[in-house]
């Protein structure tokens, strides 16, 4: 495969995922502050965690899903953030190591 | 932006160098299994720098590259960045897009998340956004070009860790959200509808649609927003 036809692709990639990243911020410009789209937007950062976090778990399997529950209730208890994640991975270790 | 919300991102995210790191590291390996030279896999991390986007791209890897085919799918992995991005507005809609169009350009699901926490704590602060974001930036990169420069090979506890860190670390951030929840229904719903998409559509589409469902709910059980 010619090298440059490879970067003229990478650039082409590139450029479609910065329009992603960059469109939402300058297209959200022309929203109204009381309107249905910015309630959505306020009320939209919770409900994709639980969905980026439920996504996850699926495809991190059973160690992923012990993992995870671990952590959170680690964070819940201790509210420190070393202790839940050190705990999320020792049991998603243990998970894996248990049912590989 | 300030300096301070700066540096609170850049060390909150410290654990991301491992973590992406890990991922580029797989990431770099298969590239380098495909033939892809050194040079254009970092140019690769760097430009893309979306492991989903970077994924399916790779499995569509064929001579000729179908570029079309290839742009679709990326814009269908990455339309939750649209959401992400116009969220931003909200947050620093204040600040010159000259300081926030390039900060966008390493914008990931979890910097976004991590700063959606930190507004809630300590005020919107773009600094956070760029801080949080140039860890997770770095390993990513930063993986890929190790898998170049030393004789590795991916491992499943790499793979496992690499694949784990950025759910549970968002897990972590879960209890300080919950004070600005009313009931669990929105949250259930978000968790349900995810389960579904990624189980009977596609998993990249599960935090958009879930999300945008939970959403849905909490908009009809609250009037004030």
């Amino acid at each position: 495969m010619d090298d440059l036809q490879v970067l003229g692709v990478v650039c082409i990639l590139g450029v479609t995922c910065y329009a992603m990243r960059a469109g939402g911020y300058v297209l959200a410009a022309s929203m109204r502050d009381d309107g249905i789209a910015a309630r959505f937007l306020r009320l939209a950062p919770g409900n994709l965690f639980i969905a980026f976090i439920v996504g996850g778990c699926m495809s991190g399997g059973l160690a992923g899903l012990v993992g995870t529950v671990v952590a959170l209730v680690t964070m819940a208890v201790t509210a420190r953030e070393w202790a839940a994640l050190s705990a999320g991975f020792a049991a998603a270790f243990a998970a894996s190591a248990i049912v590989p | 932006m300030t300096t301070a919300g700066f540096r609170r991102g850049l060390v909150a995210a410290l654990p991301f160098l491992l973590s992406n790191g890990a991922a580029g590291l797989v990431m770099g390996l298969t590239y380098k299994g495909l033939g892809l030279g050194a040079a254009h896999a970092i140019l690769f991390s760097l430009l893309v720098y979306s492991a989903t986007a970077q994924a399916i791209t790779l499995s569509m890897w064929a001579s000729p590259l179908p570029v079309a085919a290839m742009v679709v799918a990326c814009i269908a992995t990455n339309s939750r960045y649209l959401l992400m991005g116009a969220h931003l507005r909200q947050l620093f809609g204040g600040l010159a897009p000259r300081k926030m169009l390039p900060t966008l350009f390493l914008l990931a699901d979890a910097s976004w998340l991590m700063t959606n926490s930190d507004a809630d704590r300590n005020g919107p602060d773009a600094g956070y956004l760029l801080g949080s974001s140039i860890p997770m930036a770095i390993g990513w990169v930063g993986g890929t070009g190790l898998a170049y420069a030393a004789p590795l090979a991916a491992n499943g506890s790499l793979k496992l860790a690499a694949a784990l860190l950025p759910t549970m670390f968002i897990a972590t951030l879960l209890p300080s959200q919950w004070k600005n929840a009313r009931s669990p229904w929105p949250w259930l719903t978000s968790a349900v509808a995810a389960l579904l998409v990624a189980r009977f559509v596609d998993p990249s589409w599960s935090m958009l649609i879930g999300g945008g469902c939970g959403t849905l709910v909490s908009m009809m059980e609250r009037k004030d927003g």
